[in-house]
């Protein structure tokens, strides 16, 4: 093995370089975060406020933690569009389960309706070779039809299952407590252990990855698992912030969970992103749903606004990227 | 006396972003003749040929046809000016049928409709003009690599050209078609076209071109009639000094009964019967070209490739990979032909690339960091003499072929790998980085690694290897010892006789 005589001194200016050459890849991001926490500072003096904060991390929660199995999914080439439809069913099993068997097996159950879910998925897309999309379309409509036919149109109620608006620490509630300590399971898992490198390397090219002896189709396959028990926690947190269930729970999430995961940087066509970009992502939609409610803007505008933000953040994107192209 | 220049581009600069690309570019194509342009890879032939094309848009300088300044803002200009490039990338439209693709941007109409009649003999006429025989039918996404590229060819061809344009045409060829290519061009030729040919091999400018130019780092380092030069000068105008010929030598002695690998029998739908042994210090090189089974043996061993019959032995017991990791973790290393698709982590860091393969032996636990990654790089970093930072935290495609090569190499070293299969170890490799891959290769022989060479290109096999075998067809032809092994007898026994 060759001597490695290169000083640390020559290298580690280089590596500051480095971290600052690569900011514009988040940095627009949140440079736009700021802008759109100082207008609606100036606009409305009760923004700015803790309970406020508060009330933005909670309301982002659900989203939030199936964005965290989705940034895995997409930084590998793939994706899960059963998400929503996915906690819907999980909450219901809940429900059902809790009123025969009482609060803590049907928490067991939900946890195994989720990773099967998820086991469903990965089975298809990896062992099957149905695209991703397709299956998880296919899904999307699958259980969002079990949830509509067993749980018939009214909702039903659960009691005694409260935990996700205690408010343990700091006055924050436990399901936003339970969104940031995901975050950041996945934000290690991502970009400090060989499994994340695994799903960086499939989604930059999948052929060499097989080639250089990674079992591509095993981590897809517990890629899509983790996705699953993101909506077991989904549908369990639901549950509890509601007190109740419905056909309608978790309608479009999967929509939202997109945006935000694109919105964070990461490329439809995988191999970049970070758990740190969607949490920026989550939070540009999330202030901008917030600051537009006080402002009394119409929740239906809030969805115009969303809209636009995505497609202006990915042509900024690409006209960024035939810029810097050599 | 000199003809009068068909195309004369003067002075052309290009730089996309900061990266000047070109920095005054001057030449002239005469009608009836035939320019070679070399280059190493980053030199800006592609830019180059890509301009005149109508593709891209030089930010300075003149183009004239026939004296009168042109400007090609779109590729129809170009076209309408008589221009057609054959370009690197095959850019058909794969459902399609060969027809249709030849017939591609210039369909014959009647009243709006097509005119299928017309198209179809239009087709038959271009394929027939290069001794093609293809279905005129048949969607090209059926077709081989090779005669994709012949129906690129004929595309370009079918039309009243005026100005060819190649990009390396012959890279995905068989001998056969290859040897009909040059004649199409003897025959462009004589028929006055002004022929510009994209090229890495050097005896093919010196079979055909009756110019040659070179690009290095974007301006033009060499422009001179083949007659007036020679290879030595053409290779020292690519790289900037001239290269040693004379090299290292290495040749393997034979230890009786020592065995990394051991094949008997392989068989599989590209290749039947094959017997290999491959022992430590010992490189094979395997030649082949297209259609001969040789990248394919090189895939089913390591695992990658399914295969219906035989036996391989490691260490004096059978294995069967059913993954490439399995291969992996007994201690194989392999190169895959194509490194775009296949070999290289496309928006990971160099460093991350070299440690893929091991990243499980590298970790703590499970977790690793780009430390550990930069640590794993900078062992391989000098020794390869890969052209990078220190610490390899640039994106792997920012570097030439040559050094991206370097790189998948060091995979393996990195990862402890004591056979090594490399599927065409030089392609799209620049002259100066083959040679130091060929010597990084004798020197890994030499500390007792065994290495497979399984390439189309004979220098590969005639550089590097203490033993060669031949292949056609699935089966293996000839054996050669390493004092017999000559590109002569490589081709002559792959059934080509040299075409150069």
């Amino acid at each position: 093995m060759p001597e490695h005589i290169q000083t640390t001194a020559a290298t580690a200016p280089a590596m500051t370089m480095r971290a600052r050459m690569k900011a514009p890849e988040w940095g627009a991001l949140l440079i736009f975060l700021l802008a759109e926490i100082v207008f609606f500072t100036i606009n409305s003096p009760y923004f700015l406020s803790w309970p406020n904060l508060v009330n933005i991390i909670t309301a982002l929660s659900i989203t939030g933690i199936l964005a965290a199995g989705g940034t895995i999914l997409l930084i590998a080439g793939q994706f899960d569009l059963s998400v929503g439809s996915g906690t819907a069913f999980v909450a219901l099993m809940f429900a059902l389960a809790a009123q025969s068997l009482g609060i803590m097996p049907a928490t067991g159950i939900a946890i195994v309706v989720g990773l099967g879910i998820g086991m469903l998925n990965g089975f298809l897309v990896t062992v099957v070779g149905v695209n991703a999309l397709i299956t998880t379309l296919g899904t999307l409509a699958i259980f969002r039809g079990l949830t509509l036919s067993i749980g018939g149109a009214s909702s039903l109620r659960i009691t005694g299952f409260d935990w996700a608006i205690a408010r343990p620490f700091l006055d924050i509630p436990l399901s936003a407590l339970l969104f940031l300590a995901i975050a950041l399971i996945i934000a290690v898992l991502l970009s400090r252990t060989v499994f994340g490198r695994t799903i960086y390397a499939i989604g930059a090219n999948e052929n060499a990855a097989r080639l250089v002896g990674i079992r591509t189709k095993k981590t897809l396959f517990i890629g899509f698992v983790i996705s699953g028990l993101c909506m077991a926690v989904t549908g369990l947190v639901s549950a509890s912030q509601l007190g109740s269930t419905s056909g309608t729970t978790g309608m479009g999430l999967e929509l939202a969970v997109v945006t935000a995961i694109i919105l964070g940087g990461t490329s439809l066509k995988g191999g970049t992103g970070s758990m740190f970009g969607t949490v920026l992502g989550l939070l540009i939609v999330g202030v901008l749903n917030n600051g537009m409610t006080l402002m009394n803007i119409n929740s239906t505008w809030q969805q115009v606004a969303a809209g636009t933000l995505l497609i202006l953040a990915v042509s900024f994107d690409q006209i960024r990227q035939r810029f810097i192209r050599a | 006396m000199v003809a009068p220049a068909f195309l004369s581009v003067r002075g052309m600069r290009k730089s996309f972003g900061p990266v000047k690309v070109l920095h005054g570019v001057d030449l002239d194509l005469a009608p009836g003749s035939v320019t070679a342009l070399l280059g190493e890879n980053g030199a800006g032939k592609s830019t180059f040929v890509r301009i005149l094309a109508g593709d891209h848009q030089a930010d300075e300088g003149s183009i004239a046809i026939n004296g009168t300044p042109a400007a090609f803002r779109t590729v129809a200009q170009s076209r309408d000016a008589g221009i057609r490039l054959i370009a690197q990338e095959i850019a058909d439209a794969p459902t399609l049928s060969v027809a249709e693709n030849i017939a591609l941007g210039a369909l014959p109409n009647r009243f709006g409709f097509v005119d299928y009649r017309a198209m179809r003999e239009t087709a038959s006429r271009a394929l027939s003009s290069l001794g093609a025989d293809l279905p005129l039918d048949a969607p090209v996404s059926s077709l081989r690599l090779g005669e994709r590229q012949i129906v690129e060819i004929a595309r370009a061809t079918a039309g009243a050209s005026r100005c060819l344009i190649f990009d390396e045409p012959t890279a995905a060829l068989s001998d056969a078609e290859t040897r009909r290519l040059f004649a199409l061009i003897e025959r462009m030729r004589a028929q006055g076209t002004a022929i510009l040919y994209i090229t890495h091999r050097l005896d093919e400018v010196f079979a055909i071109a009756d110019r040659v130019c070179v690009l290095r780092d974007g301006r033009v380092s060499l422009d001179a009639a083949v007659a007036d030069t020679d290879q030595a000068a053409v290779v020292a105008a690519m790289v900037g000094h001239a290269i040693a010929t004379h090299h290292d030598h290495y040749a393997y002695a034979e230890k009786p009964g020592e065995k990394l690998i051991s094949v008997r029998g392989l068989t599989a739908d590209s290749f039947s019967d094959i017997a290999l042994d491959i022992a430590p210090g010992e490189i094979v090189g395997i030649y082949g070209k297209i259609g001969s089974g040789v990248p394919e043996l090189a895939g089913a061993i390591f695992g990658a490739l399914p295969y219906a019959a035989g036996e391989i032995t490691m260490d004096g017991s059978p294995v069967r990979f059913r993954h490439p990791r399995e291969a992996v973790e007994r201690g194989i290393g392999f190169l895959p032909a194509d490194r775009a698709s296949e070999g290289l982590l496309r928006q990971r860091s160099v460093a991350e690339n070299l440690a893929a393969p091991s990243w499980h032996r590298l970790a703590r636990g499970p977790f690793i960091s780009r430390a550990i990654e930069t640590t794993a790089f900078s062992r391989w970093h000098k020794a390869l003499n890969v052209r990078s930072r220190p610490d390899g935290a640039e994106r792997i495609l920012t570097l030439s072929g040559g050094n991206q090569q370097k790189v998948l190499l060091g995979r393996w070293l990195e990862a402890g790998s004591r056979l090594l299969l490399l599927v065409e170890p030089t392609r799209g490799v620049d002259v100066g980085a083959r040679q130091e891959i060929y010597q990084v290769l004798r020197d890994l022989a030499r500390q007792g690694h065994g290495i497979l060479i399984a390439s189309s290109d004979y220098e590969d096999i005639v550089e590097a290897a203490t033993r060669a075998i031949v292949m056609v067809r699935g089966q293996m032809v000839a054996h050669l010892p390493q004092a017999d092994i000559s590109t002569a007898r490589l081709t002559e026994a792959a059934g080509g006789g040299a075409h150069a």
